[in-house]
């Protein structure tokens, strides 16, 4: 069985898309009524700039995190798996199952991320803006325990 | 507000102003998505994919590989515990297929689309060839094949045994490269659409009755007109293909005369290691006796040597004579773990001047000749000045 790459984006045209990383996991507010992710804002993304030197922090609730970005070593391609059917005639009889035809496209390639690898300060724990963001940052130790 | 400000994506982090911010939140459509997956590639890589050059190779029982035009990649998923946040270009997520049933990206942030989990990386392998030496060997073309064509029925129900380009492509983890490079170290012959090889027995009669020709047409084996040749061949009851097949096989082309019809020097190695393994396909023989019947067989003009035979006889002394067998690295595996192993079952302890024909071929992306022997043999020097032995590890 062969699965093509195609490119749909067409060769030098691929956009670039951008991955913002954090470490732990963000997670719904537990005393926020919403229980969908879509649409909701997660934080803000914001870039600092002095003469020494440049970084970026992102606030996610109550939380402040400091990163920088990174020029990937390697850059990553965003792929989609489509599904199409096989024509009947391309289907064999030499033991393979009877398979829809798969493609794979490139939609797009990362180069650079946002990279928070830090534990955030807690910029204040009060339980009243914990109840007005909708979405939270939580250490890995938490997120496991749900 | 103008609409247009409010589409954020990629492009709105990568270039955010220095002391700016925007704002990240999850896409309408934030979602698993394990459609979208993430490819590390070298920068060496991209032209060949974005150019559409590469693809997926594999069995559904298999892992697949990832083929260029010409090497194999293993691919590897390396997870990560981080949350990586997936935000695409704005404008370009495919997934909004009916723009009004929601805000589409007129967010007033950036849309994350999807957290992934780690990523794909690809690491250089070896192509799988010995997939392609099995398939190919279970069905090898012979004199029935000839015969058969008359019965057209018979060669409908052996199709399913025989095997087009686009069907070892399928089946075989090899580039394209790879896999022509495979089929040639077979001597593999496209034969009315199917790749096969070919039984040595048939093989030595059309070589034998190709030198039988020349002698009764006085052609010089330097200078073989493969038109004269093949319709030859043809006429004493061979299949053109298979004619000029054996030209391909057994000589190469001469340079220089581009003619009407190409012309081929038989390669007196070729040809001599040919008639040596007749001989030994029956067994082994007294080192005196196989020397002078194959003397015998040879072509006139041609040279015997028994370094021709490196990588195809081994010796053996039993009592004061010594033996020959065949021993050929063509029979061999191409993975080095199996290779060693059918190694060392014939011999526990090998010389390098007897080892070194049977691993030359092997190559592994990323090990070196030396580190195949640290990782597969037991090296031993039992003096200074003495040989290296190798054994099994």
């Amino acid at each position: 069985m062969q699965i093509q790459v195609k490119c749909s984006c067409g060769a030098e045209n691929c956009r670039e898309w951008v991955v913002v990383e954090l470490q732990g996991t963000v997670e719904l507010n537990p005393s926020f009524f919403q229980t969908h992710l879509q649409n909701l804002q997660i934080g803000q993304l914001c870039r600092l700039s002095s003469s020494s030197q440049e970084s970026y922090t992102f606030t996610v609730g109550y939380h402040e995190l400091t990163g920088s970005r990174v020029t990937l070593k390697k850059p990553l391609l965003v792929l989609k798996k489509v599904k199409g059917f096989m024509d009947v005639d391309q289907s064999d009889d030499k033991g393979d199952l009877p398979s829809s035809k798969v493609e794979l496209d490139v939609i797009g390639i990362i180069r650079h991320k946002i990279l928070f690898k830090t534990r955030p300060k807690a910029l204040i724990s009060s339980k009243l803006i914990q109840e007005h963001v909708a979405v939270l940052w939580f250490a890995h130790v938490n997120a496991r325990k749900k | 507000m103008e609409k247009s400000l409010r589409i954020k994506g990629a492009e709105s982090v990568l270039n955010l102003e220095p002391n700016s911010s925007i704002a990240i939140g999850y896409h309408a459509l934030f979602g698993s998505h394990d459609d979208l997956m993430l490819l590390e590639i070298d920068e060496k890589l991209l032209p060949d994919i974005l150019h559409e050059r590469v693809a997926l190779r594999g069995q559904p029982d298999e892992d697949s590989v990832l083929c260029t035009p010409s090497k194999t990649y293993a691919i590897k998923f390396v997870g990560n515990s981080n949350s990586p946040f997936l935000i695409p270009p704005s404008g370009q997520f495919p997934l909004c297929e009916n723009p009004q049933d929601f805000d589409g990206e007129v967010h007033g942030f950036a849309p994350v689309i999807k957290v992934a989990p780690g990523n794909m990386e690809l690491v250089e392998v070896a192509p799988k060839l010995d997939k392609l030496k099995l398939l190919l060997s279970k069905n090898p073309y012979g004199y029935e094949d000839v015969l058969e064509m008359d019965f057209m029925e018979d060669v409908e129900k052996n199709k399913a045994r025989l095997y087009s380009w686009d069907d070892l492509v399928g089946r075989v983890q090899a580039s394209d490269e790879e896999l022509r490079n495979g089929l040639w170290a077979l001597s593999a012959v496209e034969i009315d659409g199917f790749w096969r090889i070919v039984d040595e027995k048939y093989m030595d009669m059309i070589l034998r009755m190709l030198l039988h020709n020349s002698v009764l047409n006085d052609w010089s084996l330097d200078a073989l007109q493969e038109d004269d040749v093949v319709s030859v061949l043809v006429s004493d009851g061979f299949p053109e293909k298979l004619a000029s097949h054996c030209l391909h096989v057994y000589g190469s082309k001469v340079d220089g005369d581009v003619g009407r019809s190409c012309v081929w020097r038989l390669d007196e190695s070729r040809v001599c290691v040919h008639f040596a393994r007749q001989i030994l396909s029956t067994g082994k023989q007294k080192m005196e006796t196989f020397m002078a019947e194959w003397l015998q067989r040879i072509p006139g003009g041609m040279q015997i040597s028994f370094d021709m035979l490196e990588g195809e006889v081994l010796t053996e002394k039993l009592g004061v004579e010594t033996w020959v067998y065949s021993f050929s690295v063509s029979s061999l595996p191409l993975t080095p773990a199996e290779r060693f192993n059918m190694l060392f079952r014939e011999r526990s302890k090998w010389e390098w001047k007897d080892l070194q024909p049977y691993i030359r071929d092997l190559k592994v992306p990323g090990l070196s000749s030396e580190g195949l022997l640290l990782k597969y043999t037991r090296r031993s020097q039992p003096t200074l000045d003495a040989d290296p032995v190798f054994s099994s590890r």
